[in-house]
């Protein structure tokens, strides 16, 4: 018997798919239906049966009772003898079909179909090969095929697969792909044999079983998306492992001894499940009857093991659960995956009966190929750093990320870009525009430089926020925190320099020296959230200075000396040194934190909250229209978190904008301006004087503007821009100089563009209108009756006396005009 | 055959078997059209149930009319989707000689297919359902009795009719089905359908620690060609469909590795055999009033077509004020006559999240009443307790001590042995009332269970969303439960929107509640609670001008505190039955909003 099943039956074996096959093919759905009624009429015909290699590898027929599956194990043919794989070609006489030993020979045979459709055996055959001896990777020149090479490799290695690419396939020849992926059973049967036969030319001797695994194909399905008329195709699925069952061994030779006169019987084999144990004695001398008992150390077993697969999250819809199917993994499949891996499989969708009788099928996949997805590239914690992660929607088919660059640099392209996504981040929180301008650009961040001197300086942009209670900074900080999960949020009050930096441990079973790092080395290349900056002790807090300048983290003590990158931008946030800000004191002593400490951030916003009619209205406007309006309405124009990461996450990966002569020369003009204002005579202690460390800032802000706009030129406007946030994240604007304390009124945070827009048109429309009225030194105005004169002709709508209020005091502190109690006066 | 001939209750699948054949008549023979589509059917059963008005004909299943309900007929089954256990395929149509047959809405086909015949596989989805006035694993003491009660005697009613009808068409059904199994079937299950009773409880290894309800049983529910989206996780149904026990998934056991491997998950750790299974037919989703609706009494025509607008269920033509009076002179009595926190329990009562917009839930108002104490609480809690589950009818309670923080599971979570969701405590169905008491709470140590619990009761609050446990991830489902809190002082476990001080003056409640009373005010509560809302131009503008107006007198005020006046205004009206705020309501919703915060000073 064993001798009959020699590796030329299985290259006799092209034609025999098209026998065993016919019925299944004919139409998808029906198929294992089919099945069933070839596996009848092998019981009836034996002849028929003469289909051993696609047995081999899919034998269980879905109707067929569970055990059926068993057959399974005969597929992944045993190593050493790959004849195992046809044990059905044992019982029976090769059909005249299978008239040749090679596979050249089927072309002379007459054409054969598989049942039901145009496919011809012959032909499939034939493509294979051409597949297999032809196919060349587009880049490289090699005059040997890319699977020539592949097949001689695993020859070498005695592998027992070869992987190959589906879009490989389908570039060479998409009819065979989508042979391929329609009927699956048939094709993949043929292409073992025709693989089978390539190796044995190149190296007769070879006498593994070498299988064909096929991997990425086209398109993936959803697991919610699967249905019955994929029962039977290939199909590509993307899941988290969440549980594997032991590794089963299954049996797929039995042998048999008998008792009485120790005769071996030949192995008999696994047939629907069963082994069918002789009913007698086969050794003509004995023929005792019931006497055959099995040998278990002679059996052969395979590894089976069932693999669970569950839908990741972000492919749940709302209201459902998870949906999961189940993996049947053989031979080297079994314990590729562990239980929380993210996995991409290539296999073949199926149904079996659950027990006879019943309606009900269960399905599961028998998987050809399975590949870890790359951790990095599914996980968002990676989202602001690795190349081709977009963010949550990570691990789509290359094709989809095209797409989605594509669609993100239209996005980019649009006006309003910078606005669109000042509006996106954090959109629940009310205002604050300009804050979240500074995010953005943190979010985004500056170019990196090292010089070839050894200087680097960071691209990492640093904020703190000082503000009033209850001004949603912590929501700002967790919000950012979220959108670029690399980062780590503490809280001032409970870390310790060692816990932001790292620190040096025993490990007290061993006794070695361990260095733990802390949470600004975790959030290398991410955003480090610290609230309660201020409440923060003295000595954690100077252990900041290196990190954020040198973005390293050295040790040196119990006999470690290291630095640890700590690339990571600063986000702070802390309340003002009186726990609410002073409009009496300064800024500086408002703010109350070491200069050296305070020069490097980026960015200080100073959040205040200041009784302002307008934006309280906007915010009863914004709750009533919460509680009363269709919310979908309200929604608008607001980028999604994940297009929002995607876009971040791409613009630091690919645009790396560089300075223009223009915006140079700004830069210069700006900065050389901004000294001036800073040696203000008297102010020289309490106002915050520009430092170089401000140009660099300067330029790492520009940079990032420019980088929101997919740039890679940082123009005059960024400059502009830059400028215009550090000037109002200070409220500089509000400061008078000469005292170094902000004028609560001219406070602008949190004050959108087209609100401060109005507020300047205010101003000037005052300004004219004092101009017009009022004569130098003259009489003053009351205010009422200016306000009066403002509304007959003003075209900015409607005027409060707080806002005239507000545009007066602009305009003293320009020098233009004077106020007294309620009367104007020019000077 | 004519439509009318077609035994839909007594023997549905012979209807659709009928159904079917003509259908395949009419379509040349081939099944291959009816692939995840229906072919009628649906469309006769709702006829039949809702057009000819045979909805409460229908049997309801539960565990005492699973003992008279024959396998096959029609039923019909309450409860809220628990878990969903993925999709099914089965050989929906195959060819029995030159016939095609159809196994639609059955378990087992009606003749044994000759594994040559020619097959069709269709696809259901499988969910598990419990019933939904019990949360499945929490005991209160007589929770929902009054809809126990009301349901207990229409099943009774049931019995009669149902026992009747069963009698009369015993014999055509059996000439109908060609079924020689159908037989011992049948005689198998009058000898299984005795004995569940006993084994229900631990019959399932994730609800052991349930006491169940004697009369409640969970159900195993398959769905035909329904869009995923219309059946949601926790939503509340009613699924009219085919009864059929699984029992032959006990046979199993014996077979090999293969079965145990793939298949186990789902079928070895459901019981089928002790929890029936249902083919649904027809499926409804049900809103809270459609549970008052039936209680209130018999007269009045079921809210069939979803479309009728429950108005005109009004009982006793009671005006909507003098209901609110009523009501709130109850809760008074009830809170020891403080009127300020009765009026605060009454708008709590008739909360609910109408709308999400980012991450804030919309309508939500949850309460917590403080200055209970030790001696009080027993009397208020209790009396408040009991008058809740009079009044509303998925009711739940947690007493909040350390140990049960540490100890109980409150998050649903997946067990990826047995491949089931097990529930949690906060897995409630929508429109569920949650007491918490927090007077009890002693300090003490919380472990990680104990600081994740609270952080998820937490997340409750402010958000109206529970995070479901699935090992490797987790992930937040919305729901709609309204929270109230008894407690010492503020409580800060749990931040409420509304913080009221009880202010009891009397301890005595002498009232007396008449059935009527009550019904009326569950009617009440459950109608005006779905009323829509909005706001006219003008209250608008007065309604800005007056959060502005406080916001400048008080810079304390935020976003929440003005949501929260908002949402006490919408509910306000609501309480009046009107659907547009008006000034009237808004000033004693003001006036309220000052009496309250004078008490927390």
């Amino acid at each position: 018997m064993a001798s009959d099943s020699s590796p030329t039956r299985i290259n006799g074996g092209p034609s025999s798919p098209d026998d065993s096959y016919s019925t299944p093919i004919s139409n998808t759905f029906s198929s294992p239906a089919a099945n069933t009624s070839r596996r009848r009429r092998r019981q009836s015909t034996p002849t028929d049966f003469a289909t051993p290699p696609p047995s081999n590898r899919f034998p269980a027929t879905p109707t067929e009772t569970p055990t059926t599956n068993t057959r399974k194990k005969q597929r992944r043919t045993p190593i050493s003898t790959p004849i195992a794989s046809t044990p059905l070609s044992t019982d029976d006489v090769p059909p005249s079909s299978e008239g040749g030993d090679a596979t050249d020979d089927v072309d002379e045979a007459p054409p054969m179909y598989v049942w039901g459709t145009n496919i011809s055996v012959q032909d499939v055959n034939a493509a294979i090969q051409r597949f297999l001896r032809n196919f060349r990777d587009n880049n490289s020149d090699d005059l040997e095929g890319k699977y020539r090479r592949a097949i001689d490799h695993v020859i070498e290695v005695e592998g027992e697969s070869l992987d190959v690419d589906a879009h490989d396939v389908f570039d060479y020849d998409s009819d065979l792909y989508n042979k391929m992926v329609r009927y699956p059973l048939e094709v993949l049967a043929i292409f073992d044999i025709v693989l089978m036969d390539m190796v044995s030319r190149i190296n007769p001797l070879f006498e593994k079983h070498i299988q064909v695994r096929i991997f990425n194909l086209k398109s993936s399905t959803s697991m919610r998306n699967l249905n019955p008329s994929d029962i039977e195709k290939m199909v590509s699925l993307k899941g988290m492992v969440i549980r594997c069952s032991s590794i089963i061994p299954e049996i797929r030779e039995a042998i048999f001894r008998c008792l009485v006169c120790g005769f071996y019987s030949d192995p008999v084999i696994v047939d629907r499940g069963r082994i069918s144990e002789p009913t007698h004695c086969q050794k003509p001398e004995c023929l005792a009857k019931n006497s055959m008992t099995l040998v278990h150390n002679r059996c052969r077993f395979a590894d089976k093991q069932i693999v669970r697969l569950q839908e990741t999250p972000d492919e749940i819809p709302e209201g459902g659960t998870p949906h999961t199917v189940s993996l049947l993994m053989h031979d080297k499949l079994v314990d590729a995956a562990k239980p929380g891996d993210r996995v991409q499989v290539t296999g073949i969708y199926r149904a079996m009966s659950v027990r006879v009788g019943s309606t009900q099928r269960t399905t599961y996949i028998d998987c050809l190929h399975l590949k870890k997805t790359d951790k990095s590239r599914l996980q968002v914690e990676d989202a602001m750093e690795i190349d081709n992660d977009l963010g949550r929607n990570a691990g789509d088919a290359p094709l989809d990320y095209e797409d989605k660059v594509a669609q993100l640099k239209e996005l980019s392209k649009q006006p309003d870009i910078y606005e669109r996504l000042t509006r996106s981040l954090a959109p629940n929180i009310w205002e604050l525009d300009d804050v979240k301008k500074g995010l953005l650009c943190q979010l985004f961040g500056g170019n990196a430089l090292k010089l070839p001197s050894g200087a680097s300086f960071r691209g990492d942009i640093n904020i703190l926020l000082v503000g009033d209670p209850g001004t949603s900074k912590s929501q700002l900080l967790s919000y950012i925190h979220k959108l670029s999960p690399r980062g780590i949020y503490t809280s001032g009050r409970g870390s310790s320099a060692v816990g932001l930096t790292a620190y040096v441990a025993k490990d007290p079973e061993t006794g070695e020296t361990v260095l733990e790092s802390g949470a600004l080395v975790l959030s290398d290349r991410g955003i480090c959230c610290i609230d309660e900056f201020d409440k923060m002790s003295d000595n954690a807090r100077s252990m900041l200075h290196e990190v954020m300048e040198q973005q390293t983290v050295s040790i040196a003590k119990a006999g470690i000396i290291a630095s640890l990158n700590a690339r990571t931008s600063v986000l702070a946030c802390a309340n003002p040194s009186g726990s609410r800000y002073n409009p009496r004191l300064s800024v500086i002593e408002n703010i109350h934190l070491p200069p050296t400490l305070l020069s490097r951030f980026d960015l200080i916003y100073l959040i205040l909250d200041k009784a302002d009619e307008q934006t309280d209205r906007r915010l009863a406007k914004h709750i009533v229209a919460l509680h009363f309006e269709n919310p979908e309405s309200a929604q608008q124009d607001v980028l999604d978190l994940s297009t929002l990461t995607a876009y971040i996450s791409y613009a630091r990966k690919n645009i790396h904008p560089q300075l223009s002569d223009e915006a140079a020369n700004e830069l210069t003009r700006g900065y050389v301006e901004m000294r001036r204002r800073g040696n203000f005579p008297g102010s020289s202690k309490k106002v915050i004087t520009a430092t170089p460390r401000q140009i660099e800032s300067l330029i790492r802000l520009s940079e990032a503007l420019a980088r929101i706009r997919f740039s890679e030129v940082v123009e005059q406007r960024d400059v502009t821009e830059a400028f215009r946030l550090l000037e109002v994240a200070l409220q500089q604007s509000a400061t008078d100089h000469s005292t170094g304390t902000i004028d609560m009124d001219l406070i602008t945070t949190g004050i959108s563009a087209s609100e401060r827009m109005r507020r300047e048109q205010l101003v000037s429309s005052t300004r004219n209108v004092i101009m017009e009225k009022l004569q130098i030194g003259g009489h003053p105005i009351r205010m009422v009756e200016l306000l009066e004169e403002l509304r007959k002709q003003s075209s900015c709508g409607e005027v409060h006396l707080g806002d005239l209020r507000t545009a007066l005091s602009t305009l003293a502190s320009e020098g233009f005009t004077v106020l007294q109690g309620d009367k104007v006066r020019r000077v | 055959m004519v439509g009318l001939l077609y035994d839909c209750l007594g023997n549905p699948l012979g209807a659709v078997r009928l159904t079917f054949e003509k259908a395949l008549a009419s379509s040349s023979a081939d099944p291959s059209k009816f692939d995840g589509k229906d072919w009628g059917v649906v469309d006769l059963f709702r006829d039949f149930l809702y057009d000819q008005a045979s909805l409460s004909q229908v049997p309801i299943l539960n565990s005492n009319s699973l003992r008279w309900i024959q396998p096959n007929t029609l039923v019909r089954f309450r409860g809220m989707i628990q878990d969903m256990l993925g999709n099914e395929i089965y050989v929906g149509a195959y060819k029995d000689g030159s016939i095609w047959r159809t196994n639609k809405y059955a378990d087992v086909s009606q003749s044994p297919i000759c594994s040559s015949s020619e097959m069709r596989f269709w696809e259901r989805r499988i969910l598990y359902c419990v019933p939904v006035s019990f949360p499945p694993s929490f005991p209160v003491p007589g929770r929902g009795s009054w809809i126990e009660s009301s349901s207990e005697a229409a099943a009774a009613n049931q019995n009669r009719i149902g026992a009747s009808q069963q009698r009369e068409k015993r014999p055509r059904e059996d000439e109908m089905t060609i079924d020689d199994m159908s037989l011992p079937r049948e005689n198998g299950h009058a000898s299984q359908s005795s004995q569940p009773r006993n084994v229900t409880e631990g019959s399932f290894p994730s609800f052991d620690a349930v006491p169940c309800s004697d009369s409640h049983i969970s159900c195993l529910v398959k769905i035909y060609d329904t869009p995923e989206s219309e059946l949601k996780l926790n939503d509340v149904f009613e699924f009219v469909g085919v009864l059929t026990f699984d029992q032959e998934s006990t046979v199993d056991n014996d077979c090999s590795d293969e079965l145990s491997g793939s298949s186990e998950d789902m079928l070895v750790h459901l019981p089928s055999n002790k929890v029936p299974c249902l083919h649904c037919l027809v499926h409804r989703k049900l809103a809270i009033h459609d549970f008052i609706c039936e209680t209130i009494s018999s007269e009045f025509v079921l809210p069939l077509n979803p479309t009728v607008f429950p108005w005109t269920l009004q009982p006793k033509s009671l005006t909507i004020k003098e209901t609110r009076e009523a009501i709130l002179r109850h809760l008074t009595a009830l809170l020891g006559n403080d009127d300020v926190a009765a009026h605060f329990m009454l708008l709590h009562l008739l909360s609910r999240v109408h709308a999400r917009v980012e991450s804030v839930a919309v309508g939500k108002l949850s309460l917590n009443l403080t200055c209970f104490s030790k001696e009080n609480v027993s009397l208020f809690g209790n009396r408040l307790g009991l008058a809740i589950q009079n009044l509303i009818p998925f009711t739940h309670s947690i007493p909040l001590t350390v140990d049960y923080l540490n100890t109980a599971s409150l998050a649903p979570r997946k067990d990826y042995e047995t491949n089931r969701l097990i529930t949690g405590v906060l897995q409630l169905a929508e429109g569920s009332h949650l007491t918490v008491d927090e007077t009890q709470l002693r300090e003490g140590m919380l472990n990680s269970v104990g600081v994740e619990n609270a952080r998820l009761l937490k997340n409750l609050m402010e958000f109206q969303k529970v995070e479901y446990d699935f090992k490797f991830y987790k992930m937040e489902m919305a729901a709609d439960i309204q929270v109230l809190i008894l407690s010492e002082g503020k409580s800060n476990i749990l931040p409420a929107d509304l913080v009221v001080p009880l202010r009891p003056s009397s301890a005595s409640s002498s009232e007396i509640l008449t059935e009527e009373a009550l019904e009326s005010w569950r009617w009440y509560l459950a109608t005006l609670r779905s009323l829509p809302h909005t706001i006219v131009p003008e209250m608008q503008k007065i309604v800005e001008d007056d959060l502005v107006a406080a916001r400048q007198a008080d810079r304390s005020l935020g976003s929440q505190d003005f949501s929260r006046w908002l949402t006490m205004g919408r509910l306000m009206s609501i309480s009046f039955g009107e659907t547009s705020l008006s000034l009237e309501h808004w000033q004693m919703v003001k006036e309220l909003e000052r009496l309250r915060t004078e008490r927390l000073k």
